[in-house]
């Protein structure tokens, strides 16, 4: 029932603007995979075009090994939750989930059969003789999702299916998603902007920026080994440090950075022979800067702004030369804005960024 | 102190009671031509050739509606209205329909330029058309025919743009999870955008009706023998003198007949009619 998909050079032009230029994507069988990026980048138009939504410019597109791109998109074996879910208003919601089935002739009996379980399975066959508007913002992504099941879809294309509901909904939701897929085991993309849905949902994040796929990962290789600066600053919160660097020494095996604002970084990272540190910079997360008991002596940060979330504190701060850095330190710190603080880098989480943003990370690439 | 008012209101008795005068007093302006009509229409009508005064006088009777059955003529002209008012609004209806559906939906070449076009029918007077439009009748030989009633006011281009602003209305997604459910072209149109175009059909069905039932000036021109007369034309034509001194009563059924459907129409469509105007309520 699941099937690999296949993105080969996709290129899409809307007459002379380039939304997606030479995209090249596989997903495999039974993969939950996460379109991230930031509004415009063409996330939406991507999983479109494999819905058949929008025709492609160039490339091709297969599903399941069968080439798709030439099919209209009733064809192509995949479902879709829009973001508004575009219910059918005048339809109760038993007919919304059975039209496409009905549109294919298939038999009523196995139609009933379809339906019933799928809204036994979403809980909701109380609802099933109600139209959308009688129902709630939970209830019709419900049925919404429900109309793409009773398909049994090679795949399930998600469009920011969450981002009507309010956070509470939305977390129980993006739960129910994950076991659903754990049951069907169908391949399913999703579309998203927020952080959490994607690295809570995906076996891999496909990170878009700028008409290109910057990079394809598990949720961990994104966030600990960003392929670039852009992904680096995208994912995670607070955004990561970047840190402007003068020069680099290479001495064997480590290498000493010299910043600005840091002083010189030791670190083991491996640099190709033509690195260039012009405009490059040095990447560090908030929560590998260490905040030093008072009295040790480290690298002075001057707070402005303490944030306390509870379980940790985050310190926004200012290095000796007025670089901007951000700290993570316990629930229990002391810190207050004004204070100067003294902080510690954990060496082996450091990335350093060419002026062109590829990354090179610590302890090898 | 238990008689205490604490509740916030909003309007003051006042404010009502002058609202629900000003009312009264407007209902009576507007009803009393009608009860007028209503009133001469069960009176005898040599009683009424000495007086309208009478009006307010025993006896009453029902002797001109009974004329109206025995007038083979006026049932055959409430019959014409009949199927040039239906006939109207169907035609008006479906294409109007189509047309919308075609501008808010398809793409063709020069949709913009045509669509303007249309909207210029939304300009253009009735009586600057009306000398080309006769001659254009005669020559195909439709004059004194239903066709020839009903053809003129079917290309309606406010019909035509309501039903395209309807459509626009309706989002493009609704259309996206239909051709995702495997639906061809027609079963979207017809099962999926069509039904929930109602509201608009209802006000659209409803003027179209009324306007082609009270519709005087185009049948006057084109309906010359008797028997293919509307309501309207017929009930002028059996005016038998300027100051219609003899008559009246007679008259005055037959206009009270010919508004019934007019009345059942608006009564039963009325629902609709407040829905539609207050928006389209599709997502
Ligand atoms: N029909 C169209 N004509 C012209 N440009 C378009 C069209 N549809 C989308 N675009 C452009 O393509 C780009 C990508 O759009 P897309 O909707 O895929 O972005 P997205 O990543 O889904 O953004 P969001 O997170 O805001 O939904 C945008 O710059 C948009 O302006
Ligand atoms: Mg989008």
């Amino acid at each position: 029932m699941s099937a690999s998909i296949e993105i080969t050079n996709v290129t899409k032009r809307y007459g002379a603007l380039t939304v997606l230029d030479d995209v090249s994507l596989s997903i495999e069988a039974g993969e939950f995979v996460v379109f991230l990026g930031p509004s415009g980048c063409g996330k939406s138009t991507l999983l479109r075009m494999i819905a058949g939504l929008e025709d492609v410019t160039a490339g091709t597109i297969a599903v399941g090994g069968e080439r798709v791109d030439t099919l209209p998109p009733g064809k192509r074996g995949v479902a879709m939750v829009f973001q508004s879910y575009a219910l059918y208003p005048h339809m109760t919601v038993a007919q919304n989930m059975s039209f496409g089935l009905e549109n294919i002739g298939m038999a009523k009996a196995e139609i009933g059969r379809r339906v019933e379980q799928a809204a036994a399975t979403l809980e909701i066959a109380h609802l099933l003789d109600r139209k959308p508007a009688k129902l709630s913002g939970g209830q019709r992504q419900r049925v919404a999702i429900g109309r793409a099941i009773v398909k049994e879809p090679k795949a399930f294309l998600f469009d920011e299916p969450l981002s009507n509901l309010d956070a509470a909904l939305r977390g129980r939701t993006r739960l129910e998603l994950a076991q659903l897929h754990a049951r069907l085991g169908s391949t399913m993309i999703f579309v998203t902007h927020d952080q959490v849905e994607a690295m809570t949902l995906a076996d891999r994040i496909v990170i878009m920026h700028d008409r290109k796929i910057e990079q394809i990962g598990t949720p961990m290789e994104i966030y600990q080994r960003p392929a670039s600066r852009f992904v680096a600053g995208f994912v995670g919160s607070p955004a990561m440090n970047f840190v402007p660097v003068k020069g680099v020494n290479e001495n064997g095996g480590t290498l000493r950075i010299e910043t600005c604002g840091l002083g010189d970084v030791a670190a083991a990272i491996r640099l190709p022979a033509r690195f260039s540190p012009e405009g490059g910079c040095l990447g560090i997360r908030a929560e590998d800067v260490t905040v030093l008991p008072a009295g040790e002596a480290g690298i002075p940060l001057k707070a402005d702004v303490v944030e306390r979330l509870g379980d940790r504190t985050l310190i926004y701060g200012q290095l000796a030369d007025g670089t901007k850095l951000a700290a993570e330190t316990d629930g229990r710190s002391e810190a207050r804005s004004g204070d100067t603080l003294q902080i510690a880098l954990d060496t082996s989480a450091l990335h350093l960024f060419d002026a062109a943003g590829i990354a090179h990370h610590a302890g090898g690439d | 102190m238990s008689q205490d008012q604490t509740t916030y209101r909003p309007e003051g008795l006042t404010a009502n009671r002058t609202l629900l005068t000003i009312s009264i007093i407007l209902s009576i302006v507007m009803m009393a031509p009608v009860a007028w009509l209503v009133g001469l229409s069960i009176k005898d009508n040599k009683e009424l050739m000495l007086g309208t005064e009478s009006v307010f006088a025993f006896p009453y009777t029902l002797v001109n509606y009974l004329n109206i059955l025995y007038s083979s003529q006026a049932f055959g002209w409430f019959f014409n209205s009949l199927v040039v008012a239906v006939g109207q609004t169907i035609g008006v209806l479906v294409l109007s329909s189509l047309a919308g559906y075609a501008f808010a939906r398809l793409e063709f070449p020069f949709r913009r330029t045509i669509f303007v076009i249309v909207l210029f029918g939304l300009a253009v007077p009735e009586q600057a058309v009306i000398i080309a439009r006769h001659q254009m009748f005669n020559w195909f030989g439709l004059h004194n025919s239903y066709l020839g009633l009903i053809l003129p006011d079917l290309s309606s281009a406010f019909g035509v743009f309501l039903m395209t602003q309807f459509f626009r209305a309706i989002p493009r997604e609704i259309d996206e999870a239909a051709l995702l459910d495997n639906a061809s072209p027609l079963r979207i149109f017809w099962k999926v955008l069509l039904p929930l175009t109602l509201p608009a059909q209802a006000t659209l069905g409803i003027f179209t009706f009324l306007h082609a039932w009270n519709d005087y000036w185009w049948p006057l021109i084109s309906a010359t023998k008797k028997e293919m007369f509307t309501l309207t034309i017929g009930i002028a034509s059996s005016q038998t003198n300027f100051a219609q001194s003899e008559g009246l009563g007679f008259l005055s059924a037959q206009a009270v007949f010919a508004s019934l459907p007019v009345l059942i129409v608006y009564v039963i469509f009325q629902r609709h009619i407040v829905t539609a105007v207050s928006g389209g309520a599709v997502k």
